[in-house]
């Protein structure tokens, strides 16, 4: 589905993602867990296609085509979501009417029927209970006046009525208590299916308690310092950061 | 004499003037004189002069300017003007003269009279006396002296005391658009004490030529009138318009204006309103939608004459291309103005960076128990939301137009015509390449 291969990223000048190699396969759930500043969010933002990275070297393949070359647009309709770090408030757009023209620039896309208003309406009511969430939102302007879980919850909910392919979460489960942590992880483990894959960037093992992923990487300064299944999380949170720190001046490069 | 103004065309007017035979009470013969006079005084103002600093005139001073044919318009002429779902009456004028066949009169509700100038001023012209021209006064003003002396027709709109007036009335203003025609609206609404009208003036051009437009519309609304009033200008993009609103507030009135500025190459508006007795309220609201090379200039002027009154401004620019926006707004607070609450506010969405604006608000305040706040923003569109927006499968194009659409959505939220702000929406989004169920996006 995702193959990375030795991908080195710039960012004003400075070398953040130097050299990172990664192969998702349909179906699988990575972790990637790492220190602030590690280059998580960044790693992610490249495969969502943010501007303003410079890659000055290696590879992103996604379902055979070459993904760097795509817009982000096309990556959205071509099955890549990202559940956003930070979600971004836009004043003015209500939820309602940006959810349904993403959900028909998408179908439209994959030779589908655009779907009406009212279509629409039953299909998001649906998705919005199983996250409990108030169907009063819609009316709302996206994100705005949202508090940081409900942001984060609708940011899994956008993911369950677009159903990506290869949805890339970037700490969906900071500033969630533990009800709305398994709120989410219900939502997203809902979505698991043999043909879609996640990647996880979290910060924290604890949401790994809840989206048990197949393979675990660590990465620091740039780079996948260690690999592992899921019992690396646990390692990790036992042992602390300090000691990806340690493995990242040895230099040491575990993978499975 | 100063430098800051130019006279060289002045005499012509002076001659047109002379030429002209009308037949109209004295009173309006004289005001007229008058205005020729101070014209040939003032001549045009020019970029020295401190309140035309940022709008160069020269080309329409040094314009051969004569009066529009009239001459024959296409029968789909005035859809640009029509608003889809809006029935209601309509008054029509081409290139300034009523229009009977274009307009729709026969059935005014009771308690709202619309008339021709012209027609009234021939038959019954003392409903007129002291009102047309008394609020638009024209001493340092060289284009309202022109409009004055020279407009031949324009309405009048009356609107009984207590009589609610339940649909909008139209006035629709169509220059033929020969390039070189000028064309003379006026326009004078009078609200009678406690009653309510809705009136919107549209101004288009039937060709793209560079014409001129030079209108004036004055608004007085008696005790507790309650005045909505909307001004849509949407003439060639080669066009010359440069208007006056002029508005004056009795006790406990209201009256609101937005001047929805989309045409012609070079607009120039001057919206003024004085608050005369206590407890007014106003809302003088603008939103421009320009690209290319267009120029607009709104210079507004709020007097707060007397206490317990409430003004709030709210002027919106989206501009593209090389086009270029100015806003200035005055807003006077008299000695006797206590407890004014004024807010103003300028908020421009800057396209590309070929775009300029110049905002500047002016507070002038003599009265000490007070408030007024202001506010100018100049931004481009947020490339966070953009990114946001792309990520979720829209499309780049649609992106931007969403979020321009965004900008400008609280001041269409004051449209209260339905089909006119349904109207501005689609304008809004073919504007920037989009033609879809805008209506929906806020919804
Ligand atoms: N747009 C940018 N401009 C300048 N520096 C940037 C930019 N984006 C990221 N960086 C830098 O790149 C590094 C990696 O940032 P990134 O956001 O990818 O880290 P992260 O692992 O997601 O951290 P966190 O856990 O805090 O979310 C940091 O040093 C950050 O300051
Ligand atoms: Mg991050």
């Amino acid at each position: 589905m995702l193959e990375v291969k030795n991908l080195k990223v710039r960012v004003e000048e400075r070398e953040i993602l130097k050299g990172i190699s990664l192969s998702v396969k349909p179906g699988e759930v990575h972790a990637i867990m790492g220190p602030n500043g590690s280059g998580k969010s960044t790693f992610a933002g490249v495969l969502a296609g943010r501007e303003g990275y410079e890659i000055t070297g290696g590879s992103v393949t996604y379902l055979g085509q070459d993904l760097l070359e795509l817009d982000p647009e096309v990556r959205a309709r071509e099955g890549i979501f990202l559940a956003f770090q930070y979600p971004v408030e836009i004043p003015g757009v209500s939820n309602m009417y940006f959810l349904r023209a993403a959900l028909n620039a998408v179908r439209k896309h994959r030779g589908e029927e655009e779907l009406d208003a009212v279509e629409f309406i039953a299909l998001v009511k649906e998705r919005m209970k199983k996250l409990k969430m108030d169907d009063a939102m819609l009316k709302r302007a996206v994100n705005q006046g949202f508090s940081g879980g409900e942001k984060k919850r609708n940011e899994i909910f956008q993911m369950a009525v677009l159903e990506p392919k290869l949805a890339i979460l970037d700490e969906t489960d900071s500033g969630l208590d533990i009800d709305a942590l398994k709120l989410v992880a219900d939502g997203v483990n809902s979505l698991r299916s043999p043909d879609r894959s996640m990647i996880v960037v979290t910060h924290y093992q604890r949401l790994l308690d809840y989206i048990v992923p197949d393979y675990v990487h660590v990465l620091a300064h740039g780079r996948i310092v260690k690999s592992g299944d899921k019992h690396l999380a646990l390692e990790l949170e036992k042992k602390g950061y300090a000691w990806v720190e340690q493995l990242a001046a040895s230099g040491e490069m575990v993978t499975v | 004499m100063s430098v800051a103004a130019d006279r060289t065309t002045a005499p012509r007017y002076l001659e047109a003037f002379e030429a002209a035979r009308r037949e109209e009470p004295a009173w309006l013969a004289e005001r007229r004189r008058l205005a020729i006079e101070r014209f040939s005084l003032l001549g045009f103002p020019t970029t020295k002069d401190e309140e035309y600093k940022y709008t160069n005139l020269a080309r329409i001073a040094r314009g051969e300017w004569r009066p529009g044919s009239g001459g024959s318009l296409q029968p789909d002429a005035l859809a640009a003007a029509t608003y889809e779902g809006l029935e209601g009456p309509r008054i029509v004028f081409v290139d300034g003269r009523f229009d009977p066949e274009r307009s729709t009169l026969s059935e005014l509700p009771e308690g709202l009279e619309a008339t021709s100038l012209a027609a009234l001023l021939a038959t019954a012209p003392d409903a007129l006396e002291g009102h047309l021209t008394r609020y638009a006064d024209f001493e340092g003003r060289a284009l309202t002296a022109l409009n004055t002396a020279f407009f031949e027709d324009g309405a009048f709109i009356r609107v009984a005391e207590k009589a609610v007036i339940a649909e909008p009335l139209q006035v629709v203003f169509v220059a033929t658009g020969d390039a070189g025609t000028v064309t003379w609206p006026r326009v004078l609404i009078h609200a009678g004490r406690q009653s309510q009208v809705q009136v919107i003036e549209t101004y288009i051009s039937a060709a793209e030529g560079a014409h001129w437009t030079n209108s004036v519309t004055e608004i007085v609304g008696e005790d507790a009138a309650r005045v909505e009033h909307f001004q849509v200008q949407q003439e060639s993009v080669e066009a010359f318009h440069t208007g006056r609103v002029e508005m004056l507030e009795e006790r406990s009135g209201y009256i609101s204006t937005i001047s929805l500025v989309l045409g012609a190459a070079l607009t120039r508006n001057d919206v003024r309103i004085t608050l005369d007795d206590e407890g007014c309220e106003c809302a003088l609201d603008g939103l421009v939608v320009i690209s290319g090379k267009q120029h607009v200039d709104h210079h507004t002027l709020i007097d707060h004459a007397k206490a317990h009154c409430n003004s709030h401004q709210l002027y919106k620019g989206v501009l593209d291309g090389s086009s270029r926006g100015v806003f200035n707004g005055k807003i006077i607070v008299r000695q006797d103005a206590q407890k004014t609450d004024a807010i103003q506010n300028n908020k421009n969405l800057l396209l590309s960076t070929k775009a300029e604006i110049d905002t500047k608000p002016q507070l002038e305040i003599d009265a000490n128990d007070v408030r007024c706040t202001h506010g100018a923003t100049i931004g481009q569109l947020d490339k966070d939301a953009l990114f946001y927006l792309q990520a979720r499968g829209i499309g780049a194009g649609e992106a931007r137009s969403l979020l321009v659409y965004a900008f400008a959505a609280d001041l269409l939220e004051r449209i209260t015509v339905e089909p006119l702000k349904r109207h501005l929406e689609r304008l809004l989004m073919r504007s920037l390449g989009r033609d879809s169920a805008a209506q929906e996006v806020s919804e």
